[in-house]
């Protein structure tokens, strides 16, 4: 059975992508454009898992991150970003990313991130 | 004034290509099109002779995505296009029956993003090699019909200016696009990220790659 999945990403190409892929396998989408309607969204809806891009304009996706944990300790985040640095990697595992995609996104890498952190304990 | 030597541009275009060659084979995965990309030429120039050295560089992009960084290095990042070059991208992402002929709304979005994806790998490795953490502005999509896209950049000062120009090719539907990224950096940033491909290119990492 699908999982209700929210996609936060400034990018509707992104979103497109990212939506498509976690549809095929079957899953629940819901979106959000900017940090603000994310953590709105997150409230309301409980999803079992958010994909999260980190530089949006208004608040970047760290301060998401960090303010989606105030609101549940055991929120399931994974992000996707351009930003290929370690230490951005580092900056999200360490604000309690479950992982950490590179865009472009790969759809096997995806999915497969995806089942592995719905598979985790809340 | 700063010039890269010839081991230097070498390690510097030996770093860009192994980043642009996973975006390009990401974008290609992604879109389920052949996009082969060729290895990227890189050169520095004054800012001050930008219009003369740059100028024929740049005056055929009609299109640029725009990103500020900022950190220990710091400065602009910007991927210049033209339209035709711009929509063949633009129509990897879009399906076939959808595929436009000009530059239109999805166009943009599209460039944005993409350009979003090359200008964060390419400055995203730049951190890596230096070691630094560097954070990135949303990118920004200019469209310009006099040229002026250096307009923009925010690196100023009384500190000499530098252009790291990249030139990337690619081949998408078996059509070529040329698209120019420009980094513009201070002396300083410039003159760090020199002495960290000369680190990288004498290292152990540099012979594993």
């Amino acid at each position: 059975m699908g999982s209700r999945i929210l996609i936060v990403d400034d990018s509707s190409m992104s979103r497109r992508i990212v939506r498509g892929i976690l549809e095929s396998a079957g899953h629940e989408v819901t979106e959000a454009a900017d940090g603000m309607a994310a953590l709105e969204g997150y409230s309301l809806q409980k999803p079992d898992l958010v994909v999260l891009d980190m530089v949006m304009g208004g608040m970047y996706g760290l301060d998401v991150l960090q303010k989606m944990y105030e609101l549940d300790e055991h929120a399931r985040v994974i992000v996707a970003t351009a930003d290929i640095q370690t230490s951005t990697r580092e900056m999200a595992t360490q604000a309690g990313s479950r992982g950490f995609l590179n865009k472009p996104i790969k759809k096997e890498e995806l999915l497969s991130l995806v089942n592995s952190v719905l598979q985790e304990r809340p | 004034m700063i010039t890269l030597n010839a081991r230097q541009t070498d390690a510097l275009t030996e770093l860009i290509n192994i980043t642009f060659g996973l975006t390009a084979a990401r974008l290609s995965e992604m879109s389920d099109s052949r996009v082969l990309m060729e290895v990227p030429v890189v050169g520095v120039h004054p800012v001050q002779g930008m219009a003369g050295e740059l100028g024929p560089l740049i005056s055929d992009a009609d299109a640029s995505v725009h990103q500020v960084f900022s950190g220990p290095i710091s400065g602009d990042a910007i991927l210049l296009m033209d339209y035709a070059g711009a929509v063949t991208l633009s129509n990897l992402f879009v399906e076939e029956h959808l595929r436009s002929q000009k530059f239109d709304s999805s166009t943009g979005e599209i460039l944005t993003e993409v350009g979003n994806m090359l200008l964060s790998a390419c400055l995203g490795m730049f951190g890596n090699l230096l070691q630094v953490h560097v954070t990135f502005s949303v990118p920004q999509l200019h469209l310009e019909s006099s040229g002026d896209f250096m307009a923009p950049v925010s690196v100023g000062g009384d500190e000499r200016r530098y252009a790291l120009v990249i030139t990337a090719s690619f081949n998408i539907f078996g059509e070529g696009v040329n698209g120019r990224i420009v980094i513009v950096l201070g002396k300083s940033s410039l003159e760090l990220l020199t002495e960290a491909v000369d680190r990288w290119e004498g290292s152990p990492a540099a012979v594993s790659l």
